[in-house]
């Protein structure tokens, strides 16, 4: 596997690069694969990995953090997983076929074990998959939902029986929805899992301890099915840090190797130190803000015009988010292959934007509220947003809340705008169904959009097959809410990591998940 | 004073009941719930409806504070809705730091401000004065979290010998666990060194003019005896005063200390519980916090009348 050695070649491995790179290649990270030096990997050590939060659950069919993710890659396998162009590749299922649009049948690995030292089989998929559908704290059910039953066609052959065609299933399997815990460890432990996951995965890692708010130990598995390549660590440690600063002050000093993010404002600085090694990581994530169509202002299609005429997304770009990622076209972010980039984003033209005001029913201007979270950087992009909207005659207000309020605010529909800030999906289908076709089954869709055209593009996008023609389907999508701005896009932002020269072998996925299989210390 | 214990520990369970019954409603009458916190991403809404059946979040908000209080009577705080770890673990678990936090900048305050407040007021308007004023002013005036900073940087970036966060249990491992304690002991024992060494010096001011200090020194007792024995005594009434606020805030959690250091402690964990909307959780600290306010006040009453007799006779 092709792996990006990280020395201290102070490099550009610059966001404009990685993004340009991204761009021309339809893919994400082709940029950085440079003449990194090339050595002979070195066994042991432990690598000590600041998270900005602690992990909430060792059970993926149960998480519903980003954190826990990050943990879970190194623990547990997903039956697919993604390339560094998020292609799908093998996994815990070697190959795979689908014989029509409602039925995928998964040939599985042989020889693979759990941690518990039982085996990995078409009976431990079937488990996984009907916990993730009955386990009533499941936070997977809604990724499966298109599961209708498994079959066990034999000892290592599995098929699933969708309810509907589904062409965004298997990206949805390379993550938690994919991931196989032991059923002997699930059912003897049962609610204990979420917090000793000992026993429970196949991966290169294995759980060793976790001290709650302390740190969270994994181990090599000298075990491990797959011997090319590492695992070379001997245990990884995760430890919270929630002060940004004082994370980046251990990582200098040296008390960590590797830090999960870097905020905008120390990039720069991080990037000027010998003793940092940084690296950009074009996420799949966008931050949009969503306007409620159900009730005014915003149920008047001609003012939320105004509001996306009104703003210029390349000053809030470089001038909160430091260049720290790209304007937003749409939902679907650039490193994704179904990108369009012959869409442009929406641009400022305050000339239009009063026009828009005025076929609204409102030519002197109107007030509405902005809901969002009372963060630093969502405070600065609100201010900055205020101020565009100002020029234009229309007056926001800012309203600021903690998560839980702006979860609730948000499924209750009760705002006129507000932020959202979503980590993406690999498949594009996961930035976009569940935010704006009518009665979902989920609760994302806050703006209460309901448009035919919009819920027939997004049906047909999960029927068909072919990605070229799923492709044009999400650019006329993206053209659509452009129109019909259920949200108004903001950023596809980078998520830049910072490591200790030391590390080497780490291999960057634009899921943002730290995979440390093949990384060494030197 | 057993007597005196005993009628203090049964007028603390009036407000132990008014203070969780408030922090019962405010919580709850904030927007936003456990399940939507716990399950941000896509979930049914039938799923999350289901949920809040089985924790009780659907039934009334005074019989949910009645089965809350019935549990406490029966000595179960119940489990936290994020992690369903029982309550008593978690707070237990994070009393520990919280504590030796709190003593260790305790100690330090007091090795600090007690030489610096008698000095500053037997020496009035010399330097030394001048000096130990600045510093009071400057450890009261200076944010927490910026001293915080700056020890970090001095110490544990550039110097390299502290370590910038975590923790380590000096119960456990005593070396590496004084490490880990010393920069946020030091941020808060700064703060807490102001605002002693400035009333200790006021309070040993109106001390030293008193008529007893007069008959003392005309008794040929030496500046020395006269401090130390006449007037430091009386002058700690209001110093006990202070620490015994100081402490139970601490015991509550430095929050900010605590966030910067990575110190797994209650301030942290009250923080996270409100923001997860955990309710047991946080109607556990909660009550930690109160017994922690309540417990020192009676251990500051009990060290008045150690130290002034009068208040003891009375």
């Amino acid at each position: 596997m092709a792996a990006i050695h990280l020395e201290r070649i102070p490099t550009d491995i610059s966001r404009r690069t990685f993004l340009q790179a991204a761009l021309a290649s339809g893919a994400a990270l082709a940029g950085p694969r440079r003449a990194w030096a090339q050595e002979t990997p070195k066994r042991g050590g432990t690598l000590r990995v600041g998270f900005y939060i602690e992990a909430a659950t060792m059970d993926p069919h149960l998480s519903g953090s980003k954190i826990d993710r990050q943990v879970y890659h190194n623990i547990y396998e997903p039956l697919v997983v993604l390339d560094t162009n998020l292609g799908i590749k093998p996994g815990l299922a070697e190959s795979w076929q689908q014989p029509d649009s409602r039925t995928v049948i998964f040939k599985l690995r042989r020889g693979v074990k759990f941690h518990d030292g039982t085996d990995f089989n078409a009976e431990a998929v079937k488990f996984n998959f009907n916990r993730m559908k009955t386990e009533p704290k499941s936070v997977r059910k809604g990724e499966v939902a298109s599961i209708d039953t498994v079959d066990v066609v034999d000892a290592y052959t599995v098929k699933l029986n969708l309810k509907r065609p589904d062409a965004a299933l298997l990206a949805t399997l390379t993550d938690r929805a994919g991931m196989m815990v032991s059923p002997k460890t699930a059912q003897e432990r049962g609610t204990e899992l979420e917090r000793n996951a000992k026993g429970a995965g196949t991966g290169p890692f294995v759980f060793a301890e976790w001290v709650k708010d302390d740190h969270l130990l994994i181990r090599r598995n000298d075990a491990y099915w797959n011997k090319q390549g590492g695992p070379y660590l001997d245990q990884i440690r995760y430890r919270p840090i929630p002060d940004d600063t004082v994370k980046l002050q251990s990582l200098q000093a040296g008390e960590i190797h590797v830090m999960d993010y870097v905020q905008p404002r120390d990039v720069a600085a991080v990037k000027a130190d010998r003793n940092v090694v940084v690296v950009d990581v074009p996420s799949l994530a966008d931050f949009a803000y969503q306007l409620n169509h159900t009730r005014p202002p915003f149920d008047n299609k001609a003012l939320r015009q105004a509001v996306a005429y009104s703003l210029d997304l390349e000053q809030i770009v470089k001038g909160v988010w430091l260049n720290v990622g790209v304007p937003a076209n749409g939902p679907v972010p650039p490193t994704s292959w179904a990108y369009d980039r012959s869409i442009p984003f929406i641009k400022r033209d305050l000339a239009k934007a009063k026009a828009k005001l005025a076929e609204g029913g409102k030519p002197g201007g109107f007030t509405f509220t902005v809901t969002t979270n009372n963060i630093p950087i969502n405070v600065q992009e609100a201010e900055v947003i205020q101020a565009q909207l100002a020029e234009a005659g229309i007056t926001m207000k800012i309203k600021l809340v903690d998560s839980a309020t702006l979860l609730a605010d948000g499924n209750g529909r009760n705002f006129d705008m507000i932020s959202y800030q979503w980590s993406g999906r690999p498949d594009p289908d996961g930035n976009t169904y569940q935010f704006f076709r009518t009665t979902p089954g989920t609760s994302l869709n806050w703006s209460g959009i309901s448009n035919p055209q919009i819920d027939a593009l997004l049906d047909r996008s999960r029927e068909v097959g072919s990605q070229v023609e799923r492709k044009k389907l999400f650019s006329q999508l993206t053209r659509l809410l452009q129109d019909e701005l259920p949200m108004v896009f903001i950023i596809h932002p980078i998520e830049p990591k910072a490591f200790s020269p030391k590390v080497q072998g780490y291999d960057p996925i634009p899921d943002g998940m730290m995979r440390f299989k093949d990384v060494w210390l030197k | 004073m057993g007597l005196l214990i005993l009628r203090r520990l049964v007028a603390t369970v009036p407000v132990l009941v008014l203070v969780t019954a408030g922090v019962f409603a405010l919580i709850h009458l904030t927007p936003g719930d456990p399940i939507d916190a716990m399950m941000a991403e896509s979930v049914d809404d039938s799923v999350k409806r289901q949920l809040r059946s089985e924790l009780g979040l659907d039934r009334p908000l005074y019989l949910q504070y009645a089965t809350w209080m019935g549990r406490l009577l029966q000595g179960d705080l119940g489990r936290s809705i994020r992690n369903s770890e029982p309550v008593i673990q978690n707070v237990g678990r994070r009393i520990r730091p919280s504590l030796q936090l709190a003593g260790l900048a305790m100690a330090i305050s007091l090795l600090v401000a007690t030489p610096i407040g008698i000095l500053s007021a037997a020496r009035r308007n010399s330097a030394l004065d001048r000096v130990g004023t600045s510093f009071a002013l400057f450890g009261i005036c200076m944010p927490n979290f910026l001293i915080a900073l700056l020890l970090i940087f001095v110490f544990g970036v550039t110097l390299r010998w502290l370590p910038i966060s975590g923790y380590v249990d000096p119960l456990e491992e005593p070396w590496d666990g004084l490490r880990s304690l010393a920069l946020p002991a030091i941020t808060l024992g700064v703060a807490l060194a102001a605002v002693i060494t400035r009333t200790l010096r006021s309070s040993m001011l109106e001390a030293l003019s008193e008529d007893y200090i007069r008959t003392a020194r005309a008794k040929g007792l030496t500046d020395g005896a006269v401090v130390r024995r006449h007037a430091l005594r009386n002058a700690l009434i209001p110093v006990v005063t202070v620490l015994g606020l100081q402490l139970g805030t601490l015991i509550g959690g430095a929050v900010i200390t605590e966030y910067v250091f990575a110190l797994p402690g209650v301030g942290r964990l009250v923080v996270d519980a409100v923001f997860a909307r955990d309710y047991p959780l946080v109607q556990g600290v909660v009550l930690l916090i109160a017994v922690g306010f309540i417990m020192s006040n009676l251990l500051v009453d009990l060290l008045y009348g150690w130290i002034d007799p009068r208040i003891r006779h009375h």
